[in-house]
């Protein structure tokens, strides 16, 4: 089982409890649409200093609740100011605005306003974008975009837009986000939330605050309709009076955040803040709890049709299959194995994100296809059906990011794998990726905390610490006849080894050995190739072959004793790092090579051994290697113990790969006897 | 969902799965596929059908029926249907069935499991949506069997018939039948066809018809001619057609000429306010000097937005359109800059060509519609000058790698051959570099790197310094340079404004552990930034004939200053390679302290025969060997 354990890197979360009371700054009208002063078209220390090709001049929004008829409706009001410093930052002048509809419900985009402005001869001279250069791409039923670009826009242009969307789907209050990909000089945000909704506010990200959600309160008059006793009641008509409570932040002069090797998403780093809506009281009504505790989310996906409803209910039609795959197993682990593989080999995954079925698990069954949660989810069934204590498991995808072990919120989880106790254990299950065997994840899923969907919902962890990428490699060398001869046997890391299966399936064998041929730097023949496991997705596989390459050079003998399983670059290419690393998983790589002396030679130089550690006991680099009689041992070792590290620790790592890096290419140097 | 929907739908699942195929059925067992096409294939198109309709003038049908054996999950791709449709073109209906690999029916496509996406794409607008199917069925071999039917109200564009959709795919028996009407002409080009069409007329239908059977896999191969000269193929054209109410014909290239032409006539005419910037702009100018004010005034002022609205993305819009917004496709920008050249006195016309940096096998003996983007030209009295209308920053009168040495066809009232955009040379694409760099005692290297780039081979750098972050430029840097460990200090470039583009570029690098240390010797690959990573397997036979696009040539100097006391124990031989493509040459020498290595390549274009590949492998395998040949030092 795994254990939760403290996140290393904590995101930044605070929560609106700050109350203060501060009175709104002249800035506030800092932003006025249309209004452009020459002094705008100076340049920002953004383009003197970071070579930026866009500057966002400003971003201000804010989030109103109003009535809308019957129903509140969340008004979103945005206006940003962008400078296009050159050609290259040309994309920010086309905006995407993502409408949702359900129902009949849908957001509406209203008062879009749009305008160029270019410094001619010292003034400022404007173009409006016209209305019917506003495109609307209908993306699917229930999402479409309104795209527009600018008019007249040039190196050095300003444009200007403003928008507002009424969106009566007041439970998703819009985040926003501080940083970006153009450095933002002045980002400015604020929601005014009526006494009513009591929201949870989400903040990460590791820019200071200029204003950190300080609050104001205010009162206004709402013309509601509600229904008394929780809904049984008539429908009452009335204004009231609530008090609101508005809260602000504002950032200035954040640079942009670009995406570096080793990073879970950029989403988890990038100064934002979110909403949850957790709790809802209407005046005279009972308090509505919105945010869920653990129990109660889980006792809603588990009553949920497009989620648990059908796990145990109507699925006679898996009757004859998993009695059949089941027929004369006694061993629960053996019964979860035959039924995974059966789903595993036989559904194909439509997409690897979703939290709901897409169709009804009977549609996944007939149809053999479905996204991860279809395939998953028709897994826990055909389990349960085998009488098996089979159960779904949540999570999110590191792409996705994090989720929050103190908040259920179930919009943060984006991914549904399959769990099963049995005598000899608990089982994690994907059956959604052919490669993975029985009991084996995608690395994808090892971000954090996940909840088991049992009535007590327990939190579980797949931290990459604890996801070991073992490989092992022996290397047989001697001469022969004036060639060097070896044998060479791998287990390589199990996700190398699912890797390999695919590129097996695709291409062959035979091109995977003509592959390894030419990694060998000087000509190479190989023989006697095998792999084995090759069909045991359990395991990895085992590579054996042999191999011939004749020297070159009359009299030395250069030998790199590591080959082409040499690490000959470092991975870590960047010069710095603003956030933390997140590899996958981590290593422990060893390769043993011995090597006899061809007859006829004798050492001239072997590279001195070394031993390498991050930071005492993050990691070690081994390097061992010495000659008895004639015989050459080389033990070459890189292990990590964790996959994440902080940025003050990336100069270490990178360092440590360096003189992996370098070790790894040094040569054995043989001469001939005289 | 009900127990009774449940139940019901059960039972229909069984009788699915139960049903055998019917007396007559096709025969979509794995068995019934002959060996010689299940050799290196992942699939196999079992039967195709591609029937060709034409009603009238302006409107065709055609229904593609085809049926497709997926041996593998790397034949996956070809059993999704993917279609497009928009104002010109709507797709009638999707059928489609799935079998097992005994041919049994398992499955029917259902219409609410066919996708409909938009087709915008990266472009800000276009009519174009898009409709897919999959079965995802992952059991292996299974079989699909699709039945697309697809109107389209114009006879300017027709489907091209090539059976075998990719090189490891083979073809047990397609058809291409086209109807017409006895008044309606039909052009076409077959390739690797042998014989003619079968033709048949009855009382008011001449049919067309071609037939291909076992076709085997093909190789995959590098430098290769475009896939419809690989394989059996048909193209198809009109000789008169109509397009949205437009008529015109193509049974030569003049014609074809006119009537694009006509399609964007009257769509010249600038606002008064830019005539008059035109007219202040150049008026007294020479030739020359307009076309370079005007075209700089197009690239400080427009920008390329793509909006494909109307008659399938062939009609522009309007110079107006363009002075309002600054922005337009190819179209609209040539349009504008040729209106904006006309203004000024320069007749100019806008440019039919098919862009790409690949696949540019263009038929020129078959007038037809082989294009995909439009550029403008300006005929002179010596030398015609080329405008790509779409870049901000390419210098007046240069076509990139886009556009280059390929024929064209100019959109003129009186109607044009194809013509020629020129090609450059040999000497005009040259990458020159001269390297100096020092190696201390731990093998780390600091590394000076001046390199000129000039024409073609400055076409993706340009392209990158003004389309990508100065992030993303580093970051494409790094993947391109093969060093185990390094940081850039420096990187810079500068543009040189000629008629034949040229960037100077400067680069330092640390590299940490350049060189290799074991004890007193030292390992040094004095090849730092170029080598080749084209590496040609000659064992295997060679099918297509070699074509080089470009012509080229890099020269490199590299001097590297390490310790003293360090001697040569081992120095690469230096090499020199003449071929039928190019030659090749290096050569390292150590003196005192100092390593020189000189490198030189250069490339001839051309189509060059099959029979060739084994000297094109051996002259690119001994470069790829030089290219990283190690030299070894010693202390003493």
């Amino acid at each position: 089982m795994h254990h939760i354990k403290s996140v290393a890197f904590p995101m930044h979360l605070l929560f609106g409890c700050l109350i203060t009371f501060t009175a709104f700054s002249q800035d506030k009208d800092k932003v006025k649409f249309g209004r452009i002063d020459p002094k705008d078209f100076e340049k920002t220390k953004f383009e003197l200093d970071t070579s930026a090709h866009a500057v966002v001049i400003a971003d201000v929004g804010t989030s109103e609740f109003e009535m809308e008829r019957d129903h509140f409706e969340i008004r979103f009001k945005r206006t940003c100011r962008v400078k296009i410093v050159d050609k290259n930052g040309y994309d920010a002048a086309t905006v995407e605005i993502p409408l949702f509809k359900s129902g009949q419900s849908e957001e509406r985009l209203l008062n879009l306003k749009a305008s160029s402005y270019n410094l001619e001869n010292g003034k400022v001279v404007e173009t409006r974008m016209e209305s019917k250069s506003v495109f609307t791409d209908q993306l699917k039923k229930d999402y479409l975009e309104k795209k527009f670009t600018l008019p007249a826009v040039k190196e050095g242009t300003i444009i200007e837009y403003s928008y507002l969307v009424s969106s009566p789907f007041y439970f998703n209050l819009q985040p926003w986000a501080f940083q970006g990909e153009y450095p933002c000089l002045w980002s400015e945000y604020s929601v005014t939330i009526p006494e009513y909704f009591d929201f949870i506010f989400l903040r990460q990200g590791y820019q200071q605050f200029t204003m950190n959600g300080e609050k104001s309160y205010d009162r206004k008059t709402y013309n509601i309709s509600y229904t008394n006793n929780g809904g049984a009641g008539p429908t009452e008509h009335g204004s009231a009076s609530a008090s609101v409570t508005t809260s602000h932040w504002i950032t200035k002069d954040v640079p942009a955040l670009k995406e570096q090797e080793f990073t879970t998403t950029l989403r988890n780093h990038i100064s934002k803040i979110e909403f949850q809506l957790a709790t809802i009281r209407y005046p005279d009504s009972p308090l509505k709890p919105v945010l869920s505790t653990w129990p109660k989310l889980f006792e809603e996906l588990d009553k949920d049709e497009d989620f648990g409803l059908t796990l145990d209910k109507n699925n006679g039609y898996l009757g004859d299959v998993v009695d059949g795959l089941t027929a004369g197993l006694t061993s629960d682990t053996a019964k979860a194995r035959r039924i995974y593989n059966y789903v595993r080999q036989n559904f194909a995954c439509t997409s690897h994100s979703g939290l709901y079925l897409t169709k009804s698990l009977k549609t996944v069954f007939s149809s053999h296809n479905g996204n991860e949660t279809d395939i998953n989810l028709l897994l826990v069934a055909m389990l349960r059906r085998a009488k098996l204590d089979a159960a779904p498991v949540i999570l999110s995808t590191r792409q996705h990011g994090v989720t929050l072990e103190m908040y259920p919120l179930v919009n943060r989880f984006n991914y549904t794998i399959a769990s099963v106790n049995t005598t000899t254990g608990t089982y994690f299950m994907d059956a959604s990726y052919f490669y993975l065997g029985f009991g084996r994840l995608d690395g994808s899923c090892y971000n954090g905390h996940a909840r088991i969907m049992t009535p007590e919902i327990p939190a579980i962890s797949f931290e990459p610490d604890s996801l070991v990428e073992k490989k092992s490699t022996y290397v047989m060398l001697m001469g022969e006849n004036g060639a060097i001869k070896g044998s060479f046997q791998q287990m390589p890391t199990y996700f190398e080894s699912c890797k390999m299966r695919a590129q097996i399936k695709d291409k062959g064998k035979e091109e995977y050995f003509k592959s390894i041929s030419r990694d060998f730097t000087s000509e190479t023949v190989i023989s006697n190739t095998a792999i084995e496991d090759l069909d045991d997705y359990e395991v990895p596989v085992k590579v054996k072959y042999d191999f011939e390459m004749k020297p070159e050079a009359d009299g030395m003998l250069y030998i790199n004793p590591m080959f082409s399983e040499a690490r000959r670059e470092n991975p870590f290419k960047s010069q710095e790092r603003l956030y933390p690393v997140e590899m996958p998983f981590t290593v422990d790589d060893v390769y043993t090579m011995s090597l006899t002396i061809p007859e006829g030679y004798e050492v001239e130089e072997l590279p001195k051994p070394a031993i390498v550690k991050l930071n005492e006991t993050d990691g070690v680099f081994q390097y061992l290697i010495q000659k008895n009689e004639n015989q050459i041992q080389l033990r070459s070792r890189v292990k990590l113990e964790r996959a994440t590290f902080a940025p003050a620790e990336y100069n270490l790592l990178r360092d440590f790969f360096d003189m992996v890096v370098k070790k790894q290419a040094e040569q054995i140097v043989l001469k001939k006897t005289k | 969902m009900s127990l009774f929907n449940n139940k019901l739908s059960g039972i229909l699942i069984c009788i699915l799965y139960l049903q055998p195929a019917f007396a007559g059925d096709p025969d979509y067992s794995v068995a019934a596929i002959p060996a010689a096409l299940k050799e290196k294939a992942h699939a196999i198109k079992r039967m195709e059908e591609l029937v060709v309709n034409v009603s009238s003038l302006s409107e065709k049908k055609i229904v593609h029926r085809y049926a497709i054996t997926v041996l593998d999950a790397s034949g996956d791709k070809y059993a999704k249907v993917i279609d497009y449709y928009d104002k010109l073109r709507s797709i009638r209906s999707i059928s489609g069935t799935l079998y097992d690999a005994a041919g049994k029916q398992l499955k029917r496509l259902k219409q609410s499991d066919v996708e409909d996406l938009s087709g915008v794409g990266s472009s800000l607008m276009s009519d174009d949506r898009i409709k897919r199917h999959s079965f995802y069925y992952t059991v292996y071999p299974y079989t699909v069997e699709y039945e697309i039917e697809v109107k389209e109200n114009n006879t300017f564009t027709f489907p091209e018939w090539i059976p075998q959709e990719d090189e490891p795919f083979s073809v047990e028996k397609s058809k291409l039948v086209v109807n017409v009407p006895l008044d309606f002409t039909l052009r076409y080009q077959s390739f690797h066809y042998k014989g003619e069409p079968v033709i048949t007329t009855d009382k008011d239908t001449r049919t067309y018809s071609w037939e291909v059977k076992d076709l085997t896999v093909l190789p995959d191969e590098r430098f290769v001619t475009d896939w419809h000269r690989r394989t059996a193929a048909v193209l198809l054209a009109p000789a008169d057609f109509e397009i949205q109410r437009y008529k015109g014909s193509m049974n030569t290239w003049e014609e074809m000429s006119r009537f694009m032409y006509t399609l964007n006539q009257g769509r010249d005419q600038l606002p008064e306010a830019v005539k008059q910037t035109v007219h202040q702009l150049t008026d007294g100018l020479s030739r020359e000097e307009k076309i370079t004010k005007l075209y700089h005034y197009l690239q400080q002022h427009t920008r390329y937005v793509s909006v494909q609205l109307g008659i399938g993305g062939w009609q522009t819009f309007d110079a107006n359109y363009v002075a309002a917004n600054g922005y337009g496709d190819c179209k609209a920008l040539s349009n504008y800059m040729c209106s904006l050249l006309k203004e000024a006195g320069l007749p100019a016309f806008c440019v039919l060509v098919y862009g790409g940096d690949n696949e540019i096998t263009f038929e020129e003996g078959f007038p037809s519609n082989q294009f995909n983007h439009v550029i403008a030209c300006v005929p002179g009295t010596k030398d015609t000058t080329w405008l790509e209308c779409t870049s901000t920053t390419l210098p007046a009168g240069y076509l990139s790698s886009f556009t280059a040495n390929r024929p064209v066809l100019i959109a003129s009232e009186k109607g044009s051959k194809l013509v020629h955009t020129p090609a450059y040379s040999m000497e005009q694409n040259l990458q020159l570099r001269r390297i100096t760099a020092n190696i201390n005692d731990n093998g780390d290297m600091l590394l000076n790197a001046v390199t000129h780039y000039t024409g073609m081979q400055q076409d993706d750098l340009q392209g990158r310094l003004h389309q990508l972050s100065r992030e993303k430029q580093l970051e494409i840097l790094k993947k391109d340079l093969s060093l185990p460990s390094y940081d850039v200090n420096k990187y810079e470039c500068k543009e040189l404004a000629e008629q034949l583009p040229a960037i100077d570029e400067q680069l330092e690098i640390s590299a940490h552990n350049y060189a290799s240390i074991s004890g007193k010797r030292m390992f040094i690959v004095p090849n730092l930034l170029n080598k080749t990573t084209i590496r040609p397997d000659a064992d295997v036979p060679r099918l297509s004939d070699i074509l080089l696009r470009s012509s080229y040539r890099d020269a490199d100097t590299v001097l590297i200053t390490v310790p003293e006391g360090y001697m040569p124990e081992s120095v690469p031989q230096s090499v020199s390679l003449k071929s039928t493509f190019g030659n090749y040459s290096c050569q390292a020498t150590v003196t005192g302290n100092v390593i020189t290595y000189i490198r030189n390549v250069s490339i001839k274009e051309g189509l060059y025969p099959a029979t060739s590949f084994p000297e094109l492998a051996s002259f690119y395998g001994a470069m790829y060997k030089a290219d990283r040949a190690k030299l070894v030092l010693v202390r003493n």
